[in-house]
Formats: C-alpha cells, sequence, structure tokens
C-alpha cells in the first residue's frame, strides 16, 4: 500500500518500509510484494493492495417458548485501493455453514449471498461517490451489522423489522470539518434495486451525522421508498453515542414512519448502555420500545448481557432478552456467541 | 420496564473508576519541507482517524504511526485521539467493516524522520529532540 521511501545514505541503516497495523502472524516476500497476514486485519497481497478478511461467528439461543437453534457463518471481506482515490470493498457472506434447530441432527446448508460490493471514488474529504450495493445509512447499528463489532447477540426490532438492510444504487457522501468537528453527509438512491429485483427496495434518503472532538455524535436519517402499490413510504430517525468515560458507552436510536409496507405508522426506539467493568469484561444492558404498523401491539423489550473482548478481534456474549410476552417478535430467551475477525 | 433501565444505567455509572492521569511529554508532528499546510491538533485527530484522508491539494494524507506498544505512541493516543488503544481497536474493527486499515506503522522515531524527510505526502510525529532540518514541524503537543 505504502512503497519504501530511504532518504540518503543512511536510509540502508533504518528500516523505512511502514508495516501494516497489527501483529504480523505470517508474512513473505513474494512477486506481489510483502504478502502478510495480520490478525484481525486480513491477508494483505502487497503490491497488488488487494486484503482478504472477514469474520465467523457461531451462535446458539434458548427462547423461553420452548425452541432451541444455533449456527456458524462466515463472511468475507474483499477491498483493494487500485489508486489513490478509488477504494473497492465487497462482503461475501457463506451464511448457515452448520445449522441446527432443537434436538435434530446438525445439517450442512451453505448459502452465498453478496451483502455489499461497491466502489468509492473521491475527489476530496467532502465528495465521494459510491457506486454498487451498500449498507443502508440510516441510523447508526445498520452501519456496523457485524457480530465481532456489536455488544448483543440480538438486534434492535427498529433495525430489523422496519427497513431492508441494504440498498442498490449510488450514494454521494463526505466528511467537512468545521471548527476541528467532524459533520458527515450522505445523500443515496436505491434505483439499481430494479436491476436486482426488488422493487419495493427503491427509495432515496439522507443522513447527516456531528461528531464533536469528545466523542459526541448525534446523527439524523430520512428515508422515503416507494411500495409496490405505487405510494411512497416515509421514515425519520435520530440517533447519538456518548462516551462519557472511557469505560463507558452510552447509545441510542429512535425512529417513526408513516405509510410503512403494512397499513399505518410506527415508531420505536432503543437505549443501550455498555460498562468495562473490569478489564476485557463488558456488561451491556439496552432497552428497546418498538410499536410496530397496522395496529400492531407495542412491545418492550429489555436486553442483559455480558461481552468478553479478550483481544480485539475476539467476542464473546451472553445476553437475555427479557420481554412481556411469548411472540415471534419479542423472542425473550438466552443467547450466546462467539466471533472472530480475520 | 424503563424505571429498570435507568437504575442499570445509575449503577453502571457509578461502578465505572475514575480517569487515570497521563505525565505529558513534548511531541513534534512533522510534514515534508516543501509541505506548507499548518494542523491544528483537531485536524490531525481526523487525519489520524482517517476521516481526513486528502491534503488541500487533492494529494492523499499519509500518516505514520509508531507500532503498537511505544510509549510515545500511547501518549500520542491519549494527547491527540484522546482514546485509550482498546478503544481505538474498537474503531479500527468498525473502519475495517469498510475496509479501511489504521495508519501504516514504522519500527522507531528515526524510521519516521526518514520516512517523512522523502515523501511529500506523509505526516509523522517523533519526540521534538529529534527533530533536524530534514522536516518542518506543523505542531508541537506539550
Amino acid at each position: 500500500m505504502v512503497a519504501s521511501h530511504p532518504a540518503g545514505a543512511e536510509a540502508t541503516e533504518v528500516a523505512t518500509t511502514p508495516s501494516r497495523e497489527g501483529p504480523e502472524l505470517f508474512g513473505i516476500e513474494s512477486p506481489l510484494g510483502h504478502i502478510d497476514y495480520r490478525a484481525g486485519r486480513g491477508l494483505h497481497l502487497g503490491a497488488t493492495t488487494l486484503t482478504i478478511g472477514g469474520y465467523t461467528t457461531a451462535d446458539a439461543e434458548r427462547l423461553e417458548d420452548g425452541s432451541s437453534r444455533g449456527g456458524l457463518d462466515v463472511n468475507f471481506f474483499l477491498s483493494a485501493d487500485p489508486v489513490s482515490f478509488l477504494h473497492l470493498f465487497s462482503e461475501i457472506e457463506v451464511g448457515e455453514l452448520v445449522d441446527w434447530e432443537g434436538g435434530g441432527r446438525p445439517h450442512v446448508s451453505p448459502q452465498l449471498k453478496v451483502e455489499r460490493m461497491y466502489g468509492d471514488a473521491s475527489w476530496s474529504d467532502g465528495a465521494n461517490l459510491r457506486f454498487g450495493k451498500f449498507l443502508l445509512p440510516f441510523g447508526r447499528w445498520n452501519q456496523v451489522l457485524a457480530d465481532p463489532l456489536l455488544w448483543t447477540t440480538s438486534e434492535p426490532l427498529i433495525v430489523e423489522e422496519v427497513f431492508h438492510e441494504e440498498v442498490t444504487g449510488a450514494m454521494l457522501w463526505g466528511n467537512v470539518f468545521p471548527g476541528g468537528e467532524t459533520l458527515s453527509y450522505a445523500l443515496y438512491g436505491s434505483f439499481l434495486d430494479r436491476a436486482v429485483s426488488e422493487p419495493e427496495h427503491d427509495g432515496v434518503g439522507a443522513r447527516l451525522e456531528w461528531t464533536g472532538r469528545t466523542g459526541v455524535s448525534v446523527g439524523a436519517s430520512y428515508l422515503a421508498s416507494k411500495r409496490t402499490d405505487g405510494a411512497w413510504n416515509h421514515l425519520g430517525g435520530v440517533d447519538a453515542f456518548w462516551q462519557p468515560h472511557e469505560r463507558v458507552e452510552l447509545s441510542g436510536e429512535a425512529l417513526v414512519g408513516e405509510g410503512a409496507h403494512a397499513d399505518g405508522g410506527q415508531w420505536g426506539l432503543y437505549a443501550q448502555a455498555v460498562v468495562e467493568t473490569i478489564p476485557t469484561v463488558y456488561l451491556v444492558g439496552r432497552y428497546e420500545r418498538f410499536n410496530p404498523p397496522a395496529g400492531g401491539r407495542g412491545i418492550d423489550l429489555f436486553d442483559l448481557g455480558v461481552t468478553w473482548v479478550p483481544t480485539y478481534y475476539l467476542r464473546f456474549k451472553v445476553d437475555y432478552r427479557f420481554a412481556d410476552e411469548l411472540d415471534d417478535l419479542s423472542a425473550p430467551g438466552l443467547r450466546a456467541s462467539f466471533s472472530v475477525l480475520f | 420496564m424503563g424505571r429498570r433501565f435507568l437504575a442499570l444505567v445509575v449503577v453502571l455509572v457509578l461502578v465505572a473508576p475514575a480517569s487515570r492521569a497521563e505525565e505529558p511529554r513534548r511531541v513534534a508532528v512533522i510534514v515534508h519541507p516543501t509541505r506548507q499546510a499548518e494542523l491544528s491538533p483537531e485536524m490531525l485527530t481526523q487525519i489520524y482517524l482517517r476521516r481526513k484522508r486528502f491534503w488541500d491539494d487533492g494529494t492523499p494524507i499519509v500518516p505514520l504511526n509508531l507500532e503498537a506498544g511505544a510509549a510515545l505512541r500511547e501518549v500520542f493516543s491519549r494527547v491527540v485521539l484522546h482514546q485509550s488503544e482498546p478503544r481505538l481497536a474498537e474503531y479500527w474493527n468498525r473502519q475495517y467493516f469498510y475496509g479501511v486499515l489504521p495508519p501504516a506503522t514504522l519500527a522507531s522515531t528515526k524510521a519516521v524522520l526518514r520516512y517523512v524527510a522523502a515523501d511529500p505526502n506523509a505526516v509523522g510525529y517523533l519526540p521534538a529532540g529529534e527533530v533536524d532540518d530534514t522536516v518542518r514541524v506543523v505542531l508541537r503537543l506539550d
């Protein structure tokens, strides 16, 4: 990625070839340049700029209704920066690599899915164009949809139920730095969804996010999407993230929607607190409220869990979801997972 | 349900320990002598978090870090990035999810000096006492 730049005759005494961050577990010189693997940061193929990495998650759950299941998924990342103004990225999921339900025997039924595939063309910090399939920039949680990055095994209902996770289209995005703080914007359209037979996901949207010097961050998102009957859904949301202390993280999101796929409006929110109680062990609590469309009953959920992060690329999670109903949406019970970023 | 959550937040905040104090050290932030840009501490933060990726003339910024565990890097992380190394690792995990990697590292401050002296796009840091006239100091951190 970065070439060696020896300066002067004394350069031979000091290695001036930068290395990638992280402990090198494997490294070899090749005609492609230095090929190395770093834990949690992928395999980098020298001068090709190609990096291959990803994550894997094994999870299991036993719910209060008596059901149980488990599985193993693997997601691969491929990224490359062939020139300084172009960044290519793809995430490919091999889902349900191993899967089991109830007392049944595990079965292997791998399913391949391209989760994301896009290119970013950059002219400056403030003007970048993303083209392809990418995560919908609505709210905060939906932009880090990977088990090794999350504190609980389950997603909040407002992330899981209300909008489609991905967009296939284009997005203009960028960062500006008023007063040394960060203002990020994104304007996107999902017009290419037609090409992948998902016309119900056609839509346009915008997101604005401000991150202060102290780490406080607030965001606002809007999405208008076309229903199959030609009418439009409108969804608006706000979100926030705050680290009042190095060991404390507070976050939350709220959204409200009109004209959802079913009739009527919907709204919901979640608030989450994470505290490092002893080094590498985090206590996590999350409250959720979700009022589904079509006059569905409002749901209150509370998740309480423990996450152990022995090192930055490993994550063990155990959490329990409490709910006042035993329906499929609430799904209270015990969940656990183990994730490796590779 | 709501009251239970509020009670949990209060308890969690109360059990969190107080911050540790850090001894300040004098750090010089350096660029190539031909690079006329001035950097504020806030802009340096954006560069090392790779939110700001381009110099004003449109060329890509090459930020250089020392290797993990280096004492000067820990000072730099706290003073400039305002985060501990584990918190930064969380941040870089989220960036890795988009194929964005942390700044490249060099094994010594001598190597940083040599590299920055040779690359007009680079920015690095080293103890103020090690600076010579092959680079330009754009910021001093106490």
